[in-house]
């Protein structure tokens, strides 16, 4: 075995070789990123003699601090797998990853302590209040109440939920519940925020609301990675967007880009040219 | 390390679920309670089962009735897992710095406190339609030996309850929705239920059945603490030992089928 020492841009890499294998135990993380991937894969057995199936199949990329990075592609493509595995719910079959320099398959605990994550369904607890369910996650990240509260508050107000707080949140809209769902991920000052289609069922009014206020965050430069099926949603929120299909990213590049490079008029045309299909099929 | 203000939260969210969802309520909480009051009614002057008129009917089920309280354990585990699962609340908290160590002591406390207050209303129940538990009321017990006995039939409860909780845990890992995991607890509690449980000692000699199963040492222990054996007796810790070991190995690969499910 031989081990060879490589230093990265801040940080320094040590990297174990053997003939078989070779395993990066630290990472030539730039600091100026939240989030490297590289080379990562992720496939799962076949059932019943069948194929594997490859989710993902060798992605690369980097999102920067401050910056809305969309992860963009019809069902299938492979976003929320990705996702998955920047937060911990999956493991990679091959490739690295890392969230503020942390690798996401050892130390995918200290990586918990800095994220969230708005998932597609609407996970919020039924029989709890908007309230509750925030201050359930409040206590989840250690939070003191009051700051709990007095942030939640905040948040319910700017997304119109202050006067339903107190009512459990069986008794909301689905697009409340999707709402609130967005309430509780932001609820910690994540360092990164996951959102997976986090404007899903929601009706153009809400989505617009939605969209303001993701706006607002951009601003602050909060750094988000978010997976969508909405172009516009894309075109309005991201810096840049990676375009996936069958768990390959096929182009990458900001809107602006990528719609220059392959002269049409939006992303969906960018999608429909590399791909010959579009990319809301199957939705 | 374990953060307290994580665990209590989940217990406190937990035994909100279980107020607030109404089968819950009525199923797994008062079911076991209202079984004692009605076997209590009609069958505490019975005793066909025992021929030298010792025992009622009522007096020899009431072990394995109130152990049943900490079957239906295995139900509510299993639907609350799955059915978190299913609505995308259990990959939510498992994105959250919450540990599955946290998780795992939230869900024992939780769902220890129902059996507990199940036995408590169940025996209060009996006493209540006329039974008189040697362990209580006997005489010639000091004190000292009455408050040990209850302290033991309260642990064999809570090590019964445990098993239960990782006996739902495994039934949740190859559930994918709370009403199919409702369901498959049901292959762990009836066998348990029945063999374990129902059937009184010697019953055609299918008792020997039951040594395989945690509720047959649950409901044994009762047995025979109710009947006054002094703690001393070895017989009593014999079977809370066995207990303790299968409810180990249980929760172990509960645990573990957790995690694995947890990040694949």
């Amino acid at each position: 075995m031989q081990n060879k020492m490589v230093v990265g841009f801040k940080k320094m890499t040590v990297t174990e070789e053997n003939d078989d294998n070779k395993i990066e135990t630290s990472s030539s993380f730039d600091e100026k990123n939240a989030i490297e991937v590289k080379n990562l894969k992720k496939h799962f057995k076949g059932k019943r003699g069948m194929e594997d199936v490859k989710a993902i199949d060798g992605i690369s990329f980097h999102v920067e601090k401050g910056e809305v990075f969309g992860l963009l592609g019809t069902n299938g493509a492979g976003k929320t797998t990705t996702i998955n595995i920047l937060t911990g719910a999956l493991l990679p079959t091959e490739g690295n990853a890392f969230v503020s320099g942390y690798n996401v398959e050892t130390e995918i605990q200290k990586i918990k302590e800095m994220i969230s994550v708005c998932p597609q369904e609407a996970a919020v607890y039924k029989f709890l209040s908007g309230l509750g369910n925030i201050k359930f996650f409040g206590n989840m990240y250690l939070m003191p109440k009051d700051k709990t509260i007095e942030r939640g508050e905040e948040l319910l107000k700017l997304l119109g939920l202050y006067d339903a707080r107190n009512r459990l949140a069986r008794g909301y809209s689905g697009g409340m519940k999707r709402q609130l769902s967005l309430i509780i991920s932001l609820i910690n000052e994540p360092d990164i925020l996951f959102l997976d289609e986090p404007t899903v069922g929601l009706d153009p009014r809400n989505r617009r609301k939605v969209w303001d206020f993701l706006k607002g965050q951009k601003d602050q430069k909060n750094t988000i990675i978010l997976t969508t099926h909405y172009i516009e949603e894309a075109e309005v929120l991201c810096n840049r967007v990676a375009i996936m299909d069958y768990g390959e990213i096929i182009a990458m590049g900001s809107p602006q880009e990528l719609i220059a490079e392959h002269q049409v008029k939006n992303l969906e045309e960018v999608f429909l040219k590399i791909t010959g299909r579009s990319i809301l099929e199957g939705i | 390390m374990m953060q307290p203000q994580r665990i209590l939260t989940l217990v406190k969210m937990e035994m909100t679920r279980q107020v607030m969802d109404p089968l819950v309520l009525v199923f797994t909480t008062f079911l076991a309670p209202a079984l004692i009051l009605i076997f209590g009614l009609t069958m505490s002057n019975n005793y066909g089962w025992d021929e030298s008129e010792t025992y009622s009917v009522f007096e020899i089920m009431l072990p394995g009735l109130l152990a049943y309280s900490g079957l239906l354990t295995i139900y509510d585990v299993a639907a609350g897992v799955a059915g978190e699962r299913e609505t995308g609340i259990q990959k939510r908290i498992n994105t959250t710095p919450l540990t599955t160590a946290e998780y795992i002591l939230s869900q024992m406390i939780s769902y220890t406190i129902k059996p507990i207050i199940q036995l408590v209303i169940g025996l209060g129940i009996a006493v209540a339609v006329g039974y008189r538990p040697l362990i209580f009321f006997g005489t010639g017990y000091s004190l000292g030996s009455k408050f040990v006995g209850i302290l033991l039939v309260i642990v064999f409860m809570v090590i019964f309850t445990f098993c239960s909780v990782g006996l739902g845990l495994i039934t949740a890992n190859f559930a994918k929705t709370a009403g199919a995991a409702g369901g498959l607890a049901f292959i762990f509690i009836v066998p348990q239920q029945i063999f374990g449980s129902f059937i009184p000692p010697g019953f055609m000699g299918m008792e020997g059945i039951g040594w395989a199963l945690p509720s047959w040492y649950a409901t044994r222990g009762f047995g025979l603490l109710f009947a006054g054996t002094p703690f001393t007796d070895t017989e009593i810790w014999l079977r809370l030992g066995i207990l303790l070991a299968i409810s180990i190995v249980i929760y172990i690969v509960g645990i573990l089928l957790y995690e694995r499910k947890k990040r694949r």
